[in-house]
């Protein structure tokens, strides 16, 4: 029996609204590592994030619901979108006492994500090597508008206008009083320690330094044999698949996916701001700007229900949009870099560079030559 | 439409996410006027078009300029205008609540089209009101820019702004001035779509499919060009769907907002230049044809 403390003060669940936040945190943290690989390193600018998080979570919701349906042996009249209300109970209580399928279609939603974010991705770099920057932000950013248009129109993916409810496949995890969620935010912290992890050695490896030489100088990097729009292709398809996937998790966590949560304002617009702040292309500065921006958003939801007298909740949704606008437009005059600005890759232990210096400071006459080599 | 964004284009080579913003500027003009009161949206069109231009002014001036001058990149400036469009839908938002706490005018945040309108022939007279205005807008743009001289001076800070410096243009003025003019445009069509079309505080942002494919069909350096892509993206949006509809059933209605992506996407692709360069490509090489015939017809008159 695992069961979670609660710590209340101020009327707040402490222990609740941390998990809550790790959570989001962990999720936001995992689509602004993909746009700073996309637009921090490669010099990409996917102003159509939220189509691929889109792409992946109504893929993870349409197909999950159906199948665990289907596999469960529930039937249904008509589809599924109409008629979950009424049979997700039953199929809640069937998957929590099957752990091992929950988890199967669980990680099913997840690679079927993936795929999709894989494949949207496919077609946005068709576009996307052959454009110039301002195009292609254009072009992406009404992509995504259309996505958008096309899950609320087309009910059959997700249920058009009102969405779709989709079964808890973590019920066997609610052993006690917010366990669920901690079981959930151990899955979704591996998820994104690896995509950290994955990402850090992209960064530091030949192929993140050459990502920095194609954004920096194309001419120059295409001199000197390397292929950028192959790199560039693999790079929006990587990112993409990895966006879808935290997508489908969301929609996992969230138990229901609906069009209008896909708008420009909540999931493109957000993971800009966050690697604004903390610094394009670094990752380390991407984490920070990430939890800053996860901490101020549900530290003011919560305070939002707490002044629901005062404000109404709506103006007060507008009022978050104000201030992170003001934010990053704040960041951008004053500190363009971020917080943590661009560091130069170091692909030599900090010893062995001090060795460098050393040999080179006692032997003074070949100074020029051995800072040649390292600048090689 | 499309104009003010070709406009507001040409003069900083910055897509304006948040043009769109403008337009509902206009609408919630319009809303008001009609609630508070009870004028007709015609009414409002002068006002609409004064606070867009103030509006876009502002954002020009205090954000974008700023901005560039600490020398911000491209991208920075793009995302720069997807802030300020975020801020205009909070803006809207927040004072659609207030119109709701101070008059008690429920439906704020979304409303349906504005009535107020008059009717010639039984039709809406907006149908002969709006292609009439963009005429006429395009027309006056013209004339200004090609039959005076503040608008040759336009059109050099345009195509070369150090040259024109070099010959006493104030630069930074014209811009200010097609900044001025592209937001009460973008207003002035907010005012005539409340009367039209339901409204909304992210009606504008939602419309940035419609603009930038027009803008791009047309191409993006040219302003004739936009109205044209704008009259081809609307007509062909209602003509498409329309036989869609006839042939494929009432499922195919949903893909509406598709057709002006799909013309956006084929523009960038075969005709990166738009429309415009089109006619101006076949009229040189048509000249290079003529060209070449004389030549020959010359050197074979010497070879014989």
């Amino acid at each position: 029996m695992l069961s979670v403390p609660s710590v209340v003060i101020f009327g707040i669940d402490v222990v609740t609204f941390s998990v809550d936040l790790l959570i989001i945190y962990a999720i936001y943290l995992v689509v602004s590592l993909t746009l700073n690989l996309e637009a921090g390193y490669s010099g990409i600018p996917n102003f159509g994030k939220a189509m691929f998080v889109a792409g992946g979570a109504a893929v993870a919701g349409s197909v999950s619901g159906r199948l665990s349906a289907f596999i469960v042996g529930i039937s249904y009249s008509g589809d599924y979108s109409n008629s979950a209300p009424a049979i997700i109970n039953r199929l809640n209580a069937a998957l929590s006492l099957n752990p091992l399928l929950s988890v199967e279609i669980l990680l099913l939603g997840v690679a079927l994500a993936a795929g999709i974010g894989a494949a949207l991705g496919y077609l946005a770099s068709y576009p996307a090597i052959r454009l110039r920057e301002d195009y292609l932000g254009m072009l992406l950013l009404a992509s995504a508008q259309f996505f958008q248009i096309f899950l609320r129109s087309y009910p059959p993916v997700i249920g058009g206008v009102q969405g779709i409810e989709i079964p808890d496949f973590f019920g066997w995890a609610n052993t006690g009083p917010g366990a669920r969620d901690v079981v959930i935010l151990g899955v979704v912290t591996l998820f994104a320690v690896s995509v950290y992890v994955y990402f850090e050695r992209i960064a530091r490896s030949p192929l993140g330094r050459t990502l920095r030489a194609i954004r920096d100088n194309e001419v120059a990097s295409r001199a000197l044999g390397k292929d950028d729009v192959a790199i560039r292709k693999r790079v929006i398809i990587v990112a993409s698949a990895i966006s879808g996937m935290a997508g489908a998790l969301l929609t996992f966590y969230v138990e229901s996916v609906g069009p209008d949560t896909w708008s420009r304002q909540d999931w493109t617009f957000p993971f800009w701001v966050i690697i604004i702040l903390g610094g394009a292309a670094n990752n380390s500065g991407v984490a920070v700007g990430a939890f800053t921006y996860a901490f101020i958003l549900k530290t003011t939801d919560r305070a939002k229900f707490l002044l629901q007298g005062i404000l109404p909740s709506t103006t007060f949704n507008y009022l978050q949009y104000l201030t992170f606008a003001s934010l990053l437009v704040l960041v951008l005059a004053l500190r363009p870099e971020g917080i943590f600005p661009e560091k130069p890759s170091l692909t030599l232990k900090r010893q062995t560079v001090a060795t460098i210096i050393e040999t080179k400071a006692n032997a003074p006459e070949q100074k020029s030559d051995s800072s040649m080599k390292e600048n090689s | 439409m499309a104009i003010g964004l070709t406009l507001t284009y040409l003069t900083t080579k910055v897509p304006n996410f948040a043009y769109g913003s403008f337009v509902t500027i206009g609408i919630y003009t319009a809303l008001s006027f009609y609630s508070l009161y009870g004028i007709s949206p015609y009414g409002a069109l002068p006002v609409a078009f004064l606070v867009g231009c103030l509006s876009s002014v502002g954002m020009y001036l205090g954000i974008l300029r700023t901005l560039a001058r600490r020398g911000s990149s491209l991208v920075a400036l793009m995302i720069a205008t997807l802030a300020i469009d975020i801020a205009f839908v909070g803006i809207f938002g927040i004072y659609s609540d207030y119109l709701y706490r101070a008059y008690h005018i429920i439906y704020a945040t979304n409303f349906p089209q504005l009535p107020g309108d008059f009717s010639l022939l039984g039709v809406p007279g907006i149908a002969f009101v709006a292609p009439c205005s963009l005429a006429l807008i395009t027309l006056g743009l013209w004339t200004l820019l090609t039959k005076t001289k503040f608008g040759v001076a336009m059109r050099a800070s345009i195509e070369n702004p150090s040259l024109a410096r070099v010959l006493g243009i104030n630069v930074e003025a014209v811009y200010v001035f097609a900044w001025m003019l592209a937001g009460g445009f973008a207003a002035m069509s907010g005012a005539y779509y409340s009367l039209w079309l339901p409204g909304g505080i992210d009606v504008g942002s939602k419309l940035i499919v419609e603009i930038f494919a027009s803008s791009v069909l047309g191409g993006l350096a040219s302003i004739y060009g936009a109205a044209l892509g704008g009259v081809i993206i609307g007509a062909s949006e209602i003509l498409i769907t329309t036989a869609g509809v006839d042939v494929f059933g009432s499922s195919v209605g949903i893909y509406q907002k598709g057709i002006p992506l799909v013309f956006m996407i084929i523009t960038l692709l075969v005709l990166p230049q738009g429309l415009i360069s089109l006619k101006v490509g076949m009229a040189i090489r048509f000249i290079r044809t003529l060209r070449s015939f004389r030549l020959f017809k010359y050197l074979h008159l010497r070879g014989s």
